[in-house]
């Protein structure tokens, strides 16, 4: 019997308006249909103004669809302060996702902090985490300021994961990241996944990155979803031109 | 033929608080006039204050501690202010990563294109020269202020800005790393499209091995502030005579089959506090021995390159070493 997916989105769109000039609306993302299943990374590709952000914080419900509808584990999304603990997201720079004035510890335990964990338990949980993204427990006492860009992406990693949620997003997680870096995380990421069994989409302009770690890629192209296929497809020829034009900067 | 750059065991440190930080340590290279010439490395490799140093463009804590430096016979470390300027104005263009922080945002970029030209160019003149880097529309552009352009255009700015006195040669450091995958491979044929029509050397400095490989005649891979293997790309990547290209090459995402695992390379790039009396990967390779961890490698010609390994034929015949990018 199929799991309930995770995250599920059906015929979703999301308008801005443009209200300083007339009120021209721009259609950010135009009836894109998509589920996640527990344990699944979607891959989601497109360039700079596709959509990919929007539909991002359209999952994380930061950002309301103006039509379609949304599901969380087969209910409505609700409120977002039901949803606490639930959802994840680790973002491109991890200097800025940090807070450069909290050791890395006091980082990772706030969400915990907020679901009104003891500190006691929050401390268990922290150290457990860090070994868990392969960090030793004395990063929970340094500034981000002294760890380097692989180093701080786990410690954000491992932020997003102390709470045990059931859906991450990674946003252009490892763009910013040197090559070597880059493999040590896409290696770290598929690993917990495999762990930890949450859901994830991952957004990212970097196919060959992008098809390392997904099960399903889906290519966006203004505003749509033009090609959605297993990631296999993509080490060989995909269908859609635009999608074929993006493996040309892989091969 | 005459080189257009020649550097020679390049030492250069950073004072910083915690003393000095040797960001190069005895990096040669040497440009020929009409190559692409692509700089590969990580973060903290040296690759930048390489770039940087052929303008002079250090910052002041910035000491140079040995080597020499020739660009076009001028010795550029030792050069006096009148010739830096001529040289800088005359010979080298740069194009920066960001090109955001490269514009004035409070200049209209047909006024900043201007200025880059020198001279008081017509309109005409301008128009062609961002014709020639590749903007559609520049009597748009002209008018436009940075921030209403796309990253894509303003880093074309930026480069007719660099090509506008025609230099013998274009330093590109991080020229695509803001940009969008399908923007990089555009800018860079158009960088080398313009190397083409003006016969510069063009030098690219990246972390992206994949994209300039496709881009660039020659490859220089620094590590720990040295060029560790430089050679024709062709040469390098597909028999990578230095541990780290190789590793460097099966860390990178492309290359793998499906459900294969990328291998990452163990441990973390060196910050140097000195000069290196060792091999500076040796802690990080799979081939060292006693012999890297105590003496200094000399850089040595193998197979047509030149690498810096105690046993890079050893490296040569390693398996995977055969692994294309």
């Amino acid at each position: 019997m199929p799991q309930t997916p995770v995250i599920d989105l059906e015929d979703i769109s999301v308008t801005f308006r443009r209200r300083l000039i007339g009120g021209d609306a721009v259609q950010a993302v135009r009836g894109v249909s998509l589920s996640i299943a527990p344990g699944e990374t979607l891959g989601l590709v497109g360039e700079s103004g596709s959509g990919k952000t929007t539909l991002g914080r359209v999952c994380l419900g930061l950002l309301r669809p103006t039509g379609g509808a949304m599901r969380f584990e087969g209910q409505d999304f609700g409120r977002l302060r039901q949803r606490r603990g639930q959802l994840s997201v680790v973002l491109q720079h991890p200097e800025w996702a940090l807070n450069p004035r909290l050791r890395c510890g006091v980082s990772v335990a706030e969400p915990l902090k907020i679901l009104g964990t003891p500190v006691a338990k929050r401390r268990e949980a922290v150290a457990r985490m860090l070994d868990q993204v392969g960090l030793s427990p004395e990063f929970a006492d340094r500034y981000p300021g002294q760890l380097s860009g692989g180093q701080r992406q786990r410690v954000a990693i491992a932020r997003a994961l102390i709470t045990e949620p059931r859906f991450i997003l990674f946003d252009e997680a490892v763009s910013a990241l040197d090559v070597s870096v880059q493999a040590q995380v896409l290696n770290l990421i598929v690993d917990l996944q495999a762990k930890l069994g949450f859901a994830a989409l991952f957004i990212s302009h970097d196919m060959a990155a992008t098809r390392y770690v997904c099960h399903r890629i889906a290519v966006m192209l203004k505003g749509e979803i033009v090609e959605s296929a297993a990631a296999e497809t993509f080490y060989g020829t995909p269908e859609h031109p635009y999608s074929r034009a993006l493996m040309e900067a892989v091969a | 033929m005459t080189p257009l750059a020649d550097i020679r065991d390049l030492v250069i440190s950073y004072r910083t608080d915690g003393g000095a930080l040797q960001a190069l340590d005895g990096a040669d290279l040497n440009l020929v006039p009409g190559e692409t010439v692509a700089v590969v490395g990580e973060s903290g490799s040296g690759k930048s204050t390489l770039g940087m140093a052929i303008g002079r463009l250090l910052p002041d804590e910035a000491d140079c501690e040995g080597g020499t430096l020739r660009v076009l016979g001028t010795d550029v470390l030792a050069a006096d202010a009148d010739s830096l300027r001529r040289l800088r104005r005359d010979t080298l263009g740069f194009v920066f990563q960001n090109p955001m922080s490269a514009l004035d945002p409070t200049m209209r970029v047909g006024k900043q294109v201007a200025r880059a030209m020198g001279d008081r160019p017509s309109r005409e003149e301008v128009e062609a020269l961002l014709r020639r880097a590749e903007l559609s529309d520049p009597g748009r552009v002209l008018r436009a202020y940075p921030h209403e352009l796309s990253g894509g255009m303003a880093q074309r700015v930026v480069i007719a800005m660099a090509i506008a006195r025609r230099p013998a040669l274009l330093i590109a450091d991080e020229p695509t790393a803001s940009l969008d995958a399908s923007i990089r491979e555009k800018i860079m044929a158009t960088l080398n499209r313009l190397r083409d029509e003006t016969g510069a050397t063009l030098v690219v400095l990246s972390h992206d091995l994949r994209l300039i490989a496709r881009h660039s005649d020659r490859l220089a891979v620094m590590y720990g502030g040295r060029v560790v293997e430089a050679g024709g790309v062709e040469t390098v990547l597909e028999t990578p005579a230095h541990p780290y290209t190789a590793a460097l090459l099966s860390a990178a995402a492309g290359s793998e089959r499906p459900g294969e695992r990328l291998e990452p390379i163990p441990g973390t790039p060196p910050s140097l506090l000195g000069r290196c009396e060792a091999c500076a990967f040796a802690p990080r390779c799979a081939l060292a021995r006693d012999r890297c961890h105590d003496e200094r490698p000399e850089p040595r010609e193998i197979a047509g390159r030149r690498v810096i390994c105690h046993f890079a034929e050893e490296a040569l015949a390693a398996p995977g070493s055969e692994r294309r990018a």
